[in-house]
């Protein structure tokens, strides 16, 4: 790879188009050679290509200096004044395999000679390999369909003598014999018209095999050089020989010259050339890259610029390799621009329709237009090209570190992304790709559901500025007084009422996350919960099981917000409790203990992070998830007190384990974080002590990154005076006869209606054994309700009684 | 109070779920009550019953709106004619089948099978499909042109008969309707109860079809209202089975007012039917029920007689509840299903106030819970002597001090244990004899494939 970079100019083209060069100039090569290379092994061959790479430079001054014809050849002179440098011999790699073909066929020969099957099979598979690298750059060599044919009739005969015979073959041999009969045939099949050819005029095919068993013929040069030439001259560069092998439609370019001329017409060819070397090794993305744009502004028709976008686009996500974290930021913006273009191109010409159904266009013959008015259809996907730009903005987000000005740069253009997703949503809506506008709207969604309503309204705002004023989407009409919440309710409406099932999921999941965090908690949890995705979501791929995750967490901070304790303490159990928070929400890698990650599964785990600017806030939700779990379990501590199973039932095993270790502690200075302030807090409540652990509770620093912070602590300070009552009467009632309302309503500072109200409340619950006294306006204990173990170990027998009776099923 | 009334007025919710007649007879009870003025009551008549049939009362109606003098329209008058005209033709074709439906013979031949019973009718009379369908279009006529007994009648007969579950379903819906409006309470009841089994047992490919047909099923039942006794206890069990109370949650929860009213008031219907001390336990169960189910529609539905069961069973502030429960007095009065069961709702609600008082206090003073109550002291006292009598509360009342005493024993644990386990063994016999039944069933299969292995 650095190679390449470095090199700065195109290596690798030059390569192969010294491989042209190589093979044009062999044939003035004498037989004699040729004999020479082919008793060379293929290693060396290996080696001398590279080497050869490497000795570029090296070879255009000594050319340079010896005169233009052959400066790459072993001419005779170098080639004797080199006879130190070893054999070193020049070939291309078309020539290797030419020999290696021909080697192979002269041994299956001898082994027809002597009958040898297993010796025939193994050849012939060796052969077939070879041809079928070599068919994926040029065609097949007759050598080789004179060799199948032979075989073949060779074969049949041997099967008919064998019949005949009496003397049975040996066993191994039978199977092999078998075994490639059934290869043979099928293989023959794939080049049934050239064998044929050769059975109907063996010695015509075979003159012409006589020119072939020469390493490269000027014929078939000829013949087959047009396409490769084309290729060649795409690939740009080298050949500064300007020794033209064909007389083709098309001017090669000489290195210096530079002047690329790509006619209109030839673009089609080169564009195919460009789409067979894709996916290929050695091909020079970025040249072929600078090809295409120059293509671009040759280009003509609108269907050449369509076809030339396409490919450009294409090409342009190849870039990024899988070694390369993310596509480079420049990269990415190009092809950001040319979809809009394509997008542009297409808005103005409807009648050009790019479909992924499409049939291939034969375009060799004439270049199509729509005809009658009916839309001509094109091959490629517009949705996966915004898909894939979608993709790579996230990942650069996932690469790039957070707390640098890059990364802010890169968010910005996130408005830019935006309104090209919206601008192809428009276009989809209006060429009534159905599956495509539901594509594109999750994009969509999926970049606006945690994002709050101000900032969806700019985003919003400054989309729609960019694009142009007739441009307007049925699902999603723009206007200025719009209601951030109406657009995502459009939009997940649209996506519930397709087929898919993904998007449908991702849709809810997204529209319940932008109700949580909008504090409609209860629409937030009678979507989540009519969606019934509690059930499946296990099932789900990851990236859909991480979205629940984040979606969960926000409604249970949206419960919080709302003053609704258990209900978000429920919703964070499952993710908080685990304590795999980051691992659960992707946001951040979590070191497992114990536990041996692969590279790989740690490279898939980064890619699926959560980028930075999309984080939920971690320490909020542990200090959320501990204070409504305080709130919950000190009362309940309380409560079970002395009671045997008491130890088992726990509500947040995390926050008790906190609890323990902060028990155990010697000594305990004063807070310093979030943990430390809510365990005092706990620890204050436990002993009744409520405006101490309100202090703590409100002393807390994170409180500020909620919205309305002066509510919730208002509202933690109430509910603290709540369940500060609650635990001081389980934990002290049973020293007291009776207790005066008033006064235990000054103790905990609220009104006696309130404190009646409560202790209303437990008393009917039968959390404690007392009765209120109106006259005296005091709680009366009833005293001796202290079981004994027996009796407590027989209330439980008789619970569990009724229980297993309960879990019988009836079917 | 209009301003709370009205805007507690549930009529315009319930109007889309009704059908035309019986929105019809919803009015008339609205104009008995005097709630809207008489004019807007009238138009409204008028043009629910502008498309039905029911030509003379048009005219009616008409005349009533527009003065005595009024001709009537031109159209309606034809359309008089139209309809004659087709009755008419109804009766004729119909004539046949009804010749044979109501042969004693053939009544005494029919069976539940309507497949089996239409072979009897066809093998013997030559009756085809097609002429059972008349009879089901025949009573939806009559329907429309308000012969309800009639109709009924043709609909029974058709469902007998018939085959096509879609149209059995239609005309059990028009049976139902037919007996509300001829005010067969026993029969309605049971036609409730058939259209219950229908919609449930029916697999609806589209959800949401049920989720509506329950819907107006609900609505359809308030109809009871207007009865006081029959079918009470049925329309509890019906509001409070999940699959209603769902619906009732995501379609339609202002219904919880009338589910409320159910639940509450059927304590007395339950203390007159049997003294079973069980009921008591069912009635706390389905309090408790509703309680879960106000307190989470809370927020998208809640009038005054909701909010007095949260008050009591939620907040527990009494204070708010006798607020709440005079509000809802008038909400109850005002309201034209509930007007009937205004006084018992009041009583029974009384009770729960009662009863939870005395559950959580130990010594009450009597002015004060009367005033909880809304009753004078007197009345309070005479009230809380009747508590202390009909359910067996241990108190005791302090004339001196103005107080009741209530004495609270602590359960021994000797008594719970007896109480939790009471039903076991019982349950435990259900149990066994479910699993011999089962183990019955398949060893018979086992075994006769066993048998003739062995053989």
């Amino acid at each position: 790879m650095s190679r390449f970079f470095a090199g700065g100019s195109s290596d690798s083209e030059t390569e192969s188009s010294e491989e042209e060069l190589y093979s044009e100039s062999e044939e003035e090569k004498s037989e004699e050679e040729l004999s020479e290379d082919e008793e060379e092994s293929t290693e060396e061959d290996e080696s001398e290509i590279e080497s050869s790479d490497e000795d570029d430079g090296r070879g255009f001054l000594k050319a340079g200096a010896k005169g233009s014809a052959s400066r790459f050849l072993r001419g005779e002179e170098s080639d004797e004044s080199d006879e130190d440098e070893s054999k070193r011999v020049v070939k291309s790699a078309k020539d290797k395999r030419l020999e290696e073909i021909d080697a192979i066929i002269r041994t299956i020969e001898n082994a027809r000679k002597i009958n040898d099957w297993v010796h025939i099979s193994n050849e012939f598979d060796k052969l077939n390999k070879i041809i079928a690298k070599a068919s994926q750059q040029g065609d097949t060599p007759k050598l080789y369909i004179k060799a199948i044919a032979e075989l073949e009739d060779f074969m049949n005969e041997t099967i008919k003598t064998e019949k005949d015979s009496k003397k049975k073959m040996n066993a191994t041999n039978a199977r092999a014999l078998n075994s490639i009969k059934q290869r043979i045939k099928k293989n023959n099949r794939q080049y049934e018209h050239l064998i044929d050819k050769f059975r109907a005029d063996p010695d015509g095919f075979l003159l012409e095999a006589e020119e072939v068993l020469e390493p490269v013929s000027q014929v078939k040069m000829r013949k087959g050089a047009e396409f490769e030439a084309a290729a060649a001259a795409i690939r740009l560069g080298a050949a500064a020989t300007a020794e033209d092998t064909s007389d083709a439609a098309f001017s090669t370019i000489g290195r210096g010259g530079r002047t690329i001329t790509i006619t209109p017409e030839s673009i089609f060819k080169q564009l195919r050339a460009i789409l067979e070397a894709r996916g290929k090794k050695n091909t020079d993305k970025a040249e072929q890259i600078r090809n295409m744009e120059k293509m671009l502004s040759v280009a003509a028709t609108i269907y050449q610029k369509i076809r030339v976008l396409l490919v450009l686009i294409a090409t342009r996500f190849d870039l990024t390799t899988s070694t390369a974290s993310f596509m480079p930021v420049n990269q990415w913006k190009s092809a950001q621009e040319e979809i809009i273009k394509l997008l542009e191109i297409l808005e103005e010409n409807p009648l050009y329709v790019v479909q992924e159904d499409a049939e291939d266009i034969d375009e060799d013959e004439e270049e199509p237009v729509p005809k009658d008015s009916k839309p001509l259809k094109i091959f490629g996907s517009v949705i996966s090209l915004v898909e894939r730009l979608d993709d790579e903005f996230t990942r650069s987000l996932q690469n790039i570190d957070p707390h640098t000005p890059e990364y802010i740069d890169r968010l910005k253009e996130e408005s830019v992304l935006y309104s090209t997703i919206i601008r192809s949503q428009v276009y989809f809506e209006r060429a009534k790709l159905d599956p495509s506008v539901s594509r594109v709207l999750v994009r969509r969604l999926e970049l606006l559901y945690y994002k709050p309503e101000q900032l969806i309204l700019s985003v919003e705002k400054l989309a729609w500025s960019t694009l142009r004023d007739s441009l307007e989407s049925e699902i999603t009409r723009y206007s200025e007084d719009e209601d951030a919440s109406q657009l995502i309710n459009a939009i997940c409406v649209k996506l519930y009422n397709q087929d898919n099932r993904l998007f449908r999921t991702r849709a809810m999941l997204c529209h319940v996350y932008h109700h949580a965090l909008h504090n409609r908690y209860f629409h937030a949890r009678d979507l989540l919960l009519m969606s019934h995705l509690q059930a499946t979501i296990h099932t789900a791929d990851i990236s859909t099981q991480i979205l629940y995750n984040r979606t969960l967490v926000q409604v249970g901070l949206c419960a919080f917000r709302e003053g609704m304790i258990s209900e978000s303490q429920q919703a964070l159990q499952e993710i908080c409790g685990t304590g795999r928070v980051k691992e659960l929400l992707a946001q951040g890698i979590q070191m497992q203990r114990y536990a041996q990650t692969s590279p790989e599964q740690e490279k898939i785990e980064r890619q699926r992070q959560i980028p930075f600017h999309m984080h939920i806030n971690l320490e909020l939700l542990e200090c959320v998830y501990l204070t409504s779990s305080m709130l919950l379990e000190i009362p309940f501590m309380a409560q079970s007190g002395s009671s045997p199973d008491a130890k088992k039932k726990t509500i947040s095993k995390p926050f008790r384990r906190m609890l323990d270790y902060h028990e155990r502690q010697v000594f305990t200075g004063p807070p310093e974080n979030t943990r430390d302030h809510i365990m005092q807090a706990s620890k204050a409540l436990a002993t009744g002590d409520w405006a101490k652990a309100r202090e703590l509770i409100r002393a807390i620093k994170i409180w500020d990154l909620i919205p309305g912070t002066d509510n919730i602590k208002q509202m933690l300070g109430e509910k603290i005076q709540d369940e500060g009552l609650r635990t001081y009467l389980f934990t002290y009632g049973q020293f007291y006869e009776t207790l005066s309302i008033a006064s235990l309503a000054s103790m905990f500072d609220m009104s006696e209606g309130k404190a009646t109200a409560l202790v209303s409340k437990m008393i009917s619950y039968n959390d404690v054994a007392a009765a209120l006294d109106q006259k005296t306006n005091a709680i009366a204990f009833i005293p001796g309700v202290e079981y004994s173990r027996l009796q407590n170990l027989a209330l439980a027998l008789s619970d569990k009684a009724v229980q297993l009776i309960d879990s019988y099923k009836y079917r | 109070m209009p301003s709370t009334t009205t805007s507690y007025d549930l009529v315009p919710r319930i109007l889309p779920y009704l059908d035309r007649l019986l929105i019809f007879a919803l009015l008339e009870h609205l104009s008995e009550q005097k709630l809207y003025p008489a004019e807007v009551l009238l138009q409204a008549k008028y043009d629910v019953m502008k498309d039905t049939n029911m030509m003379d009362y048009i005219s009616e109606t008409y005349k009533a709106i527009h003065g005595e003098d009024a001709t009537v329209p031109q159209e309606i008058t034809e359309r008089r004619k139209v309809v004659l005209e087709k009755l008419v033709e109804f009766e004729k074709k119909a004539e046949k089948m009804l010749e044979i439906v109501r042969n004693p013979e053939v009544v005494n031949a029919l069976r539940s099978d309507p497949a089996q019973n239409f072979s009897y009718v066809k093998d013997n009379y030559g009756v085809t499909p097609e002429m059972v369908d008349i009879l089901y279009h025949y009573g939806k006529f009559q329907y429309n042109c308000g012969k309800y007994a009639e109709a009924a009648e043709h609909l029974y007969q058709f469902r007998t008969l018939s085959n096509d579950t879609e149209l059995v379903i239609s005309a059990t819906w028009g049976k139902l309707a037919a007996e509300i409006m001829t005010l067969q309470w026993e029969n309605a009841v049971s036609e409730l109860l058939k259209l219950k089994e229908l919609i449930d047992q029916k697999s609806f490919t589209d959800p949401l079809v049920q989720l509506n047909h329950r819907t107006w099923l609900i609505h359809w039942a308030l109809f009871f209202f207007f009865n006081a006794e029959t079918g009470r206890e049925k329309l509890t069990d019906l509001f409070l089975s999940s699959a209603y109370l769902n619906a009732i949650q995501t379609s339609c929860p202002w219904i919880l007012r009338y589910v409320t009213v159910t639940v509450l008031t059927s304590r007395n219907a339950r203390k007159t039917a049997a003294g079973r001390s069980s009921t008591y336990a069912t009635y706390q169960k389905q309090i408790r029920e509703l309680v879960r189910v106000i307190k989470q529609e809370r927020y998208e539905y809640s009038d005054a007689v909701t909010d007095f069961v949260y008050a009591l069973y939620v907040d527990f502030d009494f204070e708010e509840a006798q607020t709440k429960l005079a509000e809802s007095a008038d909400v109850v009065k005002t309201d034209p299903f509930l007007v009937g069961s205004a006084d018992e709702f009041l009583e029974s609600a009384r009770h729960l106030v009662s009863e939870l008082y005395c559950q959580i206090h130990q010594r009450i003073d009597i002015r004060d819970l009367s005033a909880r109550l809304n009753l004078s002291a007197e009345e309070g006292e005479k009230w809380i002597v009747n508590l202390i009598r009909d359910t067996r509360v241990d108190a005791k009342i302090d004339f001196s001090e103005g107080t009741v005493i209530m004495n609270h024993p602590p359960q021994s644990v000797y008594q719970q244990v007896i109480e939790r386990t009471k039903g076991l063994s019982f349950r435990t016999n259900q149990v066994l004899a479910h699993m011999l039944t089962t183990r019955n069933a398949t060893a018979a299969v086992s075994g006769a494939e066993g048998g003739e292995a062995q053989e």
